[in-house]
């Protein structure tokens, strides 16, 4: 599904990630975890082509991400709140990301009901605007908004960091429940390795921008991410 | 899709937590344009009869053809200044489904309704249908009226490319500098008269379409440069090789001896000279100081007792651009990082001093660099003397009085493509009507007793403001302290 290969960004002296070859194949949920700075954002953003390789490319279902667009209608995608357009609320954000996706009312509809339970009566028909929202609920539009128009691969990088607990279960239910309905690719970032390895069957470590382990079996991913982080 | 985005950008603005401050200052915007492309129209309609004034005896075509290359000289350089680059929020559409080229073409389209695009229109239009389809006929007229319609536009997607690229490097202001040397400075040094070299191809237009052909195929590629240019570099990150830090450990001693406001003063420098934005600010202050070199030199202006009114004008301008520029935007430079002044003790009443010290500063430095001036005669070092008091003693005030009206959050950090919100026309209007108040000084002195009465007027209110400069800063300061939950919550607010 997604291929990375001799992918490289440097900043000046800096290389902040490297990665020689990297595959995520289709209805995998991969995990991304390291410690600040270890580039997990910035391969988003490149995987996005958000921000420029300084060599190397990635390629979606076989096409160069920097070449071509097509890849963006099956790619959902929340980094940060500059993805959203704040000067909204959340319901004409939907209605707008309706219109570019080209979903009809009843689609909307049916998407909005999945996430009845995670947004809480707290987002929807209200009168508020999404750059006054908290910093929870922003993070609840942005999934969902993520979801929407029937994506391949779904890219949410620290989709649990500020949500409340009660929250943060409701979305792993719902990330599982996508995961097994629409076959969805899931990339997920994470600090918090206890989600992450439930809901993941796959987890990569990155360190300085270099993947130092990649953890396919379920049994022992716990351990070895515990081991790494305490050191 | 193309009124989506239309219609986002209406929302934005609409929403936007300073409106009213926006819309009031497009509502002038409006009325300005409008009132100068009527000028500019009437202009046109009596364009025939102002060539037969001016060149007695000579052919008005003739005369108008090898004036035209100077018409588009002065073009390029207004274009330069107050053309404004097309802003989206391209990280909240980028991860769409919307396609980069699409969103290019709508900026492109919205940047190309602009009054700018209609000067040669309305100023050309009238003299082509009275004199030159009476001589040349309809093919004619529309060969050289296309020509230099083609011309115009073609400098309008060439600014396009060019402020970008070259925005806030040394470079673009050389081009710009040789472009003025290399129009008027060689006509006026007698090297060569370049109106005289280029005039034939306009003679040329009327009789053949060539020109047209050629100014129409310059028009599309430099609408290509742009749009390739624009298409290639929509990313999030900046396109340069990100600046060496070569602004690393400045700042000035001097500022040291105010304490804590001295070193937020410092920080403010550092703000300036570490942000394109801002340093365009400072870039256009030095290249403003060479701004008198078109007044003073004038013979219009010259009088043989006294001082034009209009010197008081640009003495204003020459010594204050910097505090009228920068101090538009007072507190959004740190709208990113307010709560930190907030949170400090006298944090937020440092700042203003700080921005005070730093704006005096400036403003003296280029009352010192504007020296020179003398040359052109004693009185303008006086005037320039007057004006400079006249802006750190009251203008400075009423400057960031005025700024302080729901300030607008500014992100600086974004990068800089697309993100070109700096210069523009507006920051160059809104001076109009801060000017009344060096000539509400002036005037009634010049008039009722004489000129250097005006200007002893000005230097003394602004010595006066000086005086009571602690009693007029703090009417600002308290102005911030009791607006600040508001102000802060909006810097907050704006993504």
């Amino acid at each position: 599904m997604i291929q990375l290969s001799q992918l490289k960004k440097q900043y000046k002296e800096a290389i902040v990630l490297d990665i020689p070859e990297l595959e995520i194949s289709k209805g995998e949920c991969f995990g991304l975890v390291g410690n600040n700075g270890a580039g997990k954002t910035t391969l988003f953003r490149i995987i996005l082509d958000l921000v420029r390789a300084t060599s190397g490319q990635v390629t979606i279902n076989g096409v160069d991400v920097k070449k071509d667009e097509s890849w963006k209608s099956l790619v959902g995608a929340y980094l940060d709140e500059h993805m959203l357009l704040a000067y909204l609320t959340a319901d004409e954000y939907f209605e707008t990301l309706r219109k570019i996706y080209g979903l009809s009312e009843a689609d909307l509809k049916s998407h909005l009901e999945k996430f009845t339970e995670l947004f809480n009566d707290e987002v929807l028909g209200k009168k508020k605007y999404i750059r006054d929202l908290s910093k929870g609920n922003l993070k609840k539009v942005g999934i969902a908004a993520a979801l929407m128009g029937n994506p391949e691969v779904v890219m949410l990088d620290e989709p649990f960091e500020n949500l409340d607990p009660s929250s943060q279960i409701r979305l792993k239910k719902l990330i599982l429940r996508e995961k097994e309905q629409s076959k969805i690719t899931f990339l997920i970032s994470s600090h918090d390795l206890n989600h992450v390895t439930e809901i993941c069957d796959r987890i990569v470590l990155l360190e300085k921008g270099k993947v130092i382990r990649d953890l396919r079996e379920k049994s022992e991913m716990m351990s070895k991410l515990e081991a790494y982080f305490t050191g | 899709m193309f009124f989506t985005l239309l219609r986002l950008q209406a929302l934005k603005s609409f929403r936007s937590t300073s409106f009213a401050k926006s819309a009031l200052a497009t509502g002038f915007m409006i009325f300005i344009a409008l009132l100068l492309l009527s000028y500019v129209f009437f202009a046109g309609l009596f364009l025939g009869r102002i060539i037969e004034l001016i060149a007695e005896g000579r052919d008005a075509l003739d005369f108008l053809n090898s004036g035209l290359i100077y018409f588009f000289l002065v073009e390029f350089m207004y274009r330069y200044f107050i053309q404004k680059l097309p802003v989206v929020e391209l990280e909240s559409l980028l991860h769409l489904p919307i396609g980069k080229k699409r969103i290019i073409q709508i900026l492109m389209l919205r940047s190309f309704i602009s009054p700018l695009n209609l000067i040669a229109l309305l100023l050309f239009l009238p003299f082509g249908i009275q004199d030159i389809q009476e001589q040349y006929g309809t093919l004619g007229f529309i060969s050289w009226f296309g020509t230099l319609l083609f011309f115009s536009w073609t400098l309008h997607w060439f600014m396009l490319w060019f402020k970008q690229r070259f925005e806030d490097s040394i470079i673009g202001l050389l081009v710009v500098f040789a472009t003025l040397i290399l129009g008027g400075g060689a006509t006026f040094m007698g090297w060569y008269n370049i109106g005289e070299l280029i005039a034939p191809m306009f003679a040329m237009a009327l009789t053949s379409l060539i020109p047209l052909v050629v100014f129409f195929l310059l028009c599309v590629v430099a609408f290509i440069l742009a749009f390739r240019y624009y298409v290639q570099n929509a990313y999030l990150e900046d396109l340069s090789d990100e600046e060496d830090v070569r602004f690393v450990n400045q700042s000035f001693g001097f500022f040291s001896r105010f304490g804590v406001a001295g070193e937020l003063a410092n920080l403010e420098w550092k703000l300036i000279v570490r942000h394109k934005k801002s340093r365009t600010y400072l870039m256009l202050s030095a290249f403003f100081l060479l701004y008198g070199l078109i007044f003073y030199t004038n013979p219009q202006y010259q009088r043989v007792e006294g001082i034009h009114p209009i010197f008081i004008f640009v003495g204003v301008f020459i010594t204050g651009i910097f505090m009228i520029q920068y101090g538009q935007q007072f507190l959004s430079w740190n709208s990113g990082n307010f709560d930190f002044f907030l949170s400090k003790k006298a944090g937020v009443e440092s700042l203003v001093k700080g921005k005070y010290l730093l704006f005096l500063s400036i403003s003296l430095v280029c009352f010192l660099a504007s020296v020179p001036y003398a040359y052109f005669g004693f009185e303008i070092l006086m005037v320039h003397l007057a004006t400079f008091l006249f802006n750190i003693g009251i203008m400075v005030h009423v400057i960031i009085y005025l700024a302080l009206w729901k300030p607008k959050p500014m992100d600086l950090n974004k990068g800089a493509m697309f993100n070109y919100e700096g210069v523009g026309a507006a920051q160059f209007l809104i001076i109009i009507p801060l000017m009344a108040g060096p000539y509400l000084v002036y005037l009634p002195f010049s008039l009722l007793i004489g000129d250097y009465a005006g200007l002893i007027a000005l230097g003394i209110s602004g010595m006066i403001g000086l005086l009571a400069f602690k009693p007029l800063s703090q009417l600002n300061i308290q102005k911030v302290l009791s607006n600040r939950y508001e102000i802060s919550s909006s810097f907050r607010q704006e993504l």
